[in-house]
C-alpha cells in the first residue's frame, strides 16, 4: 500500500470519519470523530501503519464553567457547553501526534472498544471506564484494572463533580462492585504473583494459569498504590504540581517533573535559558544511569544471579552520591522550576561527576561482558521472552523494550527536546528481541549517557538558570512527551487560564509495555516469568495514580487483634 | 559401648549439641563467604544461632487444609535423619560413633530423607507455591541422587569396603582420591550443592518465582528444624566428601582445614552462577552428572579388574 504517512496525508485518509480536523502545529493534528467512527478510523490508521496508540485521555467539560478562576471556557465546542465528556485518543509516530477527539453526552457516555484493532488499548480503556464512567462497549474482560474492588460502582473519581472531600457520604451509600470469581480450568491451576510477592518490589497482581511449569494464561491487575495524583493535580497550583509530579515515581522522579514543566512552559510560551535546559538534560541522563543500573540488579536477582545484583547496586551508589552532591537529594532531586532549574553545576561538581562516570564506565564494560558471555546467565536470557518486531510495533511498546526488538522509538532522537538538539543521541538498537537484547540495549544506553554527560559538561552553555513564568498559565492544551528511562512518557496538560491546571493526564511507559509482556508470557516456563516481567522494567507506582475510599465510621487505627478478626471474618472463617 | 556413653554420643558429642553448634558455625562461614564474594558485609558470627532461636520462639502456624500430624512431624523426621547420619561419619576427624558393613548406604539414604521430607511437606499443604516447590524438589532429587550415590561409591569400590570408617582409613593411606578420581569428586561436590538446594540449584525455593517453595507455609519450630537439618546435612556432606576424596580425616585440625576448604569452593560456586531452571538442572544432571559418575565408575572397575592398586 502506498500511503502518504505524513500528518497531512492522514487528513485525507481519515476524511470519511472526520467531523472536523485541525492542525494544531506542524507535529499535531486533531481529528474530531464520532463514537461509531473511531474504530474504522483507527483501523485505517493501522492499515497505513501510522504510529501507535500512546494514550487515551478523558476530559470532563461538565464543571469547566465553575473553574476557580471564573473564566468561561471558550472554543471548546458543543461538549463544553452542554457539559459532556470528551475522549482523546493520542496516536504517536516519531515527533508527530495525531489525536482523535470524540465528544460524548453527559448521560450514558459510551465508546466502542479499540481492543479488537489495537490490543494494547484495553488497559487505557479500563482506566477511562473506571475513572470517568465512560462505558466501553464490547470490552472482553470487565474486571477492574485500577480502582480497588470496594470502590463504589457509580462513583467516578476523575469527573469534575467528584471531589475527594465530598466522597465519604457518597461512598457510604453507593453499592460496591461484586468481586469477580476467578477459577482455572480443571488440570491447571493459577499461581498468583502479588500483590505481595518476593519477585515484586512494588505491589501488582498477576494471575498465571499454569499447566505443570508452562504458563497458559496471564493477566494483570494494577492499582494497589493508587494515590490520586491526576485528580490531586487539578486541585494544586501550577507550582505545587511540579513537586506532586516528581513524586509519581521513586526512580524516574526528575523526568516526570521535566515532562510537566516542559508542557507548562510550552503553554506559557516561555523561553527557558539554554544553561537550564542543559542542566535538566544532565540530570535526566544521570537518572537514566541510576535507573538502568538499578534495573540491571533487579533483573539479575530475578534470574537468581545475586552476585551481579549486589555489584551493580554497589556501583549504583556512585551515581546516587553524585546526584546528592549536586542537588542535595538522592531520589527526588527537585531540580526543575517552571522556567528553569534550581541548581547549577559548578567546576567542582563537574569534576566529581566526571570521575564518577569514568569509574562507572569501567564497571559497565565489565557488566556488558558478563551479560553477553556468562554461560549460566545466558541460559536464562538468550532466546527467552522474545517480543518480535511486529509485536513490539503493534502493541505499542516503548523505550528500551521496543529498542531491543528493533523498533526505533527514542524521543531524544525523533523529537529532540531540552539540550538534545545540541547534543544528539545515538539510538541504541538491537534486533535479537529477547531478554539478552534488553540487557544489552540498556547497558549500551549507559555508555551513551556517559558520553552525553561528558559532552554537556564540556560545553555547558553560560547564562541564567531560570526565566520568569506568569502565575496564571494561558488557556490551552499541550502534549509533552519525553524519553524516560523506561520509554516514552506522555503528558497531556490542559489549562483554562487559571492558577491550577484543568487536567493533567499522565501515561507512563510501563503501561505501554504490559500488553506485550502478557502476550509473550504465555507458553513460557513459570521460572522465566519473573525475568520477562522485569525485562520491561515495570514501575508500578507510575502505573497507579488514582484514589482510595475512606468510609465514614471506619476506625483509622486498628489494633492487631481487630485486624486479625477482620482478616478471619473476611475469609469466611470463624472469628 | 555402655548406655551412658551411647547417650553422650547421641546428645553431646559427636551427635546432638556438637552437631548443632558445628552446623551453625558452618552456616555462618558459608553465609559470610558468599556475602564477601558478593561484596556485602555479611552476618555476624552469632546470626545463625539468633535466627534459630528466633524461629523457635515464634508462633508456629498450622495452615488450614493440611494433615496436621504430617505437618508437625515431617520437620522432626528430617532433622532426626540428619542427626543420625552425623553419627556414622568421622565427625571432627575422629572415628565414627557407630559403624557396620554397609553404613555408607544407610548414610546416603539418611541424607536423602531431608529432601523427601521437604517434598512431602510441600505436597501436604494447599499452597500453590509449596506445590510447585515440592514438585521441583522431588524432580531435582531424582536427578542428582543417583549420580551422587555413584560418586560416593567410587572411593568405596577403590577401598573395597562399604564401611565409612574403613574408606576413611583407606583414603588416609593412599593418594588423595580427588587426584585419582577427579570426575567423582566433581559430581559428589556439586551433588551436595544440589541436595542442599544451594544456588544455582535453588529452583525448588526460587524466591522470585515461588516465594519459599515447599516451605512457604512453614513458620516457627518447623521452619527452624528444616533449616537446622539442612545445616547438619551441609556439615555431614562436607565431612563425607573430605573423608573420601581429600585424603581422609585423621584429626580435628585436618577436619577443619579440609571441610572449610570445600566450603570455600561451594561458596564460590554459589556466587558465580545464575539460577538454573528446573528443566536445566535435570538436563545437566542426566546429561553430564550421571554420565561423568558412570564413566568414573567404569574406569575404576576396569582398573580394579586389571589389578591396578589405586
Amino acid at each position: 500500500m502506498n500511503v502518504d504517512t505524513t500528518l497531512g496525508g492522514m487528513t485525507e485518509l481519515l476524511k470519511p470519519w472526520t467531523l472536523m480536523s485541525r492542525a494544531v502545529s506542524d507535529t499535531r493534528l486533531e481529528v474530531e470523530t464520532t463514537p461509531s467512527g473511531i474504530v474504522p478510523a483507527v483501523g485505517a490508521l493501522k492499515g497505513a501503519q501510522w504510529g501507535f496508540l500512546s494514550a487515551i485521555t478523558g476530559l470532563d467539560h461538565g464543571a469547566a464553567a465553575k473553574a476557580d478562576t471564573g473564566i468561561a471556557v471558550k472554543a471548546m465546542g458543543d461538549a463544553a457547553q452542554n457539559g459532556g465528556f470528551e475522549v482523546l485518543y493520542h496516536f504517536c509516530r516519531g515527533p508527530s501526534v495525531l489525536t482523535f477527539r470524540v465528544k460524548l453526552p453527559r448521560e450514558a457516555p459510551a465508546v466502542p472498544t479499540l481492543s479488537a484493532v489495537v490490543p494494547s488499548a484495553l488497559i487505557y480503556e479500563k482506566e477511562l471506564a473506571e475513572t470517568f464512567g465512560v462505558t466501553i462497549e464490547g470490552i472482553p474482560d470487565r474486571r477492574r484494572q485500577f480502582l480497588s474492588d470496594d470502590w463504589p460502582t457509580n462513583l467516578y473519581p476523575m469527573r469534575k463533580d467528584f471531589s475527594p472531600g465530598s466522597a465519604e457520604g457518597i461512598a457510604q451509600a453507593a453499592p460496591v462492585a461484586p468481586p469477580v470469581e476467578r477459577r482455572g480450568t480443571p488440570g491447571t491451576f493459577i499461581v498468583p504473583i502479588g500483590p505481595q510477592h518476593p519477585a515484586l518490589k512494588e505491589p501488582g497482581h498477576f494471575e498465571l494459569t499454569v499447566d505443570g511449569e508452562i504458563v497458559t494464561h496471564a493477566s494483570i491487575r494494577l492499582g494497589y498504590v493508587h494515590r490520586g495524583i491526576e485528580k490531586g493535580a487539578e486541585d494544586r497550583s501550577w507550582i505545587h504540581n511540579i513537586y506532586l509530579m516528581e513524586r509519581i515515581c521513586g526512580i524516574c522522579s526528575h523526568i516526570h517533573s521535566t515532562a510537566y514543566v516542559l508542557g507548562v512552559e510550552k503553554l506559557a510560551g516561555t523561553a527557558v535559558p539554554p544553561r537550564a535546559q542543559a542542566i535538566r538534560t544532565i540530570f535526566a541522563e544521570m537518572e537514566r544511569i541510576h535507573s538502568h543500573l538499578l534495573w540491571l540488579g533487579v533483573a539479575a536477582h530475578e534470574a537468581g544471579f545475586d552476585t551481579l545484583f549486589m555489584y551493580s547496586w554497589r556501583d549504583r551508589e556512585t551515581i546516587m552520591d553524585l546526584l546528592e552532591e549536586i542537588s542535595g537529594n538522592r531520589v527526588n532531586y527537585s531540580v526543575n522550576l517552571l522556567g528553569g532549574v534550581k541548581y547549577d553545576i559548578d567546576g567542582k561538581g563537574a569534576d566529581s561527576l566526571r570521575r564518577g562516570l569514568d569509574f562507572l564506565e569501567k564497571r559497565t564494560r565489565h557488566y556488558l561482558q558478563i551479560v553477553t558471555s556468562d554461560e549460566s546467565f545466558l541460559r536464562r536470557t538468550r532466546g527467552v521472552g522474545a517480543i518480535t518486531f511486529e509485536q513490539a510495533n503493534l502493541l505499542g511498546t516503548v523505550g528500551p523494550t521496543a529498542r531491543a526488538s528493533g523498533v526505533s522509538r527514542d524521543l531524544r532522537v525523533e523529537a529532540p527536546y531540552m539540550a538534545y538538539p545540541d547534543f544528539p543521541v545515538k539510538t541504541v538498537l538491537d534486533t535479537r528481541c529477547d531478554l539478552e537484547a534488553r540487557f544489552v540495549v540498556r547497558i549500551n544506553e549507559l555508555f551513551e549517557s556517559y558520553r552525553l554527560i561528558h559532552a554537556m559538561l564540556a560545553q555547558l552553555p553560560p547564562g541564567d538558570l531560570a526565566a520568569a513564568l506568569p502565575r496564571r498559565v494561558p488557556e490551552g492544551e499541550v502534549i509533552s512527551r519525553v524519553e524516560a528511562p523506561r520509554g516514552e512518557l506522555f503528558y497531556f496538560i490542559k489549562s483554562t487560564g487559571g492558577v491550577k491546571p484543568d487536567r493533567v493526564k499522565v501515561r507512563t511507559p510501563s503501561l505501554c509495555n504490559w500488553a506485550a509482556v502478557l502476550s509473550v508470557a504465555v507458553g513460557h516456563k513459570l521460572a522465566d516469568i519473573p525475568m520477562i516481567m522485569v525485562g520491561i522494567d515495570p514501575c508500578f507506582s507510575c502505573n497507579d495514580r488514582s484514589i482510595t475510599v475512606r468510609r465514614r465510621g471506619t476506625e483509622e487505627l486498628w489494633t492487631w487483634e481487630e485486624l486479625r478478626r477482620y482478616g478471619i471474618s473476611y475469609y469466611g472463617g470463624e472469628a | 559401648m555402655n548406655v551412658v556413653l551411647a547417650i553422650v554420643a547421641m546428645l553431646i558429642f559427636p551427635g546432638g549439641l556438637f552437631v548443632i553448634v558445628g552446623s551453625l558455625a558452618y552456616e555462618y562461614v558459608d553465609r559470610k563467604l558468599v556475602a564477601r564474594f558478593q561484596n556485602r558485609v555479611g552476618p555476624r558470627w552469632f546470626q545463625p544461632l539468633a535466627d534459630l532461636v528466633k524461629l523457635l520462639v515464634k508462633e508456629e502456624i498450622v495452615p488450614a487444609g493440611v494433615n496436621r500430624g504430617l505437618f508437625i512431624w515431617l520437620p522432626v523426621a528430617a532433622l532426626a535423619a540428619a542427626f543420625t547420619a552425623a553419627l556414622y561419619i568421622p565427625m571432627a576427624g575422629l572415628a565414627p560413633t557407630w559403624g557396620y558393613r554397609g553404613d555408607l548406604v544407610v548414610t546416603v539414604y539418611l541424607l536423602m530423607m531431608m529432601t523427601l521430607c521437604i517434598g512431602l511437606a510441600g505436597a501436604n499443604t494447599a499452597d500453590r507455591f509449596s506445590l510447585v516447590g515440592s514438585t521441583r524438589a522431588l524432580t531435582q532429587l531424582f536427578s542428582y541422587e543417583a549420580p551422587f550415590l555413584l560418586a560416593l561409591l567410587g572411593p568405596a569400590i577403590a577401598a573395597g569396603t562399604w564401611r565409612i570408617s574403613e574408606v576413611n582409613g583407606y583414603a588416609r593411606e593412599s593418594m588423595w582420591m580427588i587426584v585419582t578420581q577427579p570426575l567423582g569428586f566433581l559430581v559428589a561436590l556439586i551433588g551436595l550443592m544440589g541436595k542442599l538446594e544451594l544456588p544455582p540449584f535453588d529452583a525448588p525455593e526460587a524466591e522470585t518465582e515461588i516465594v519459599s517453595g515447599a516451605l512457604t507455609e512453614y513458620s516457627g519450630r518447623g521452619l527452624a528444624f528444616f533449616r537446622l537439618g539442612r545445616d547438619v546435612e551441609l556439615l555431614v556432606g562436607l565431612t563425607l566428601i573430605s573423608a573420601f576424596y581429600l585424603g581422609g580425616l585423621a584429626n580435628p585440625l585436618q577436619f577443619l582445614l579440609k571441610t572449610i576448604g570445600l566450603l570455600f569452593i561451594t561458596a564460590a560456586l554459589q556466587s558465580l552462577f545464575a539460577r538454573l531452571r528446573i528443566d536445566q538442572t535435570v538436563g545437566l544432571w542426566w546429561r553430564a552428572g550421571a554420565v561423568l559418575a558412570l564413566v568414573q565408575l567404569l574406569i575404576l572397575i576396569g582398573l580394579k579388574a586389571l589389578g591396578v592398586h589405586l
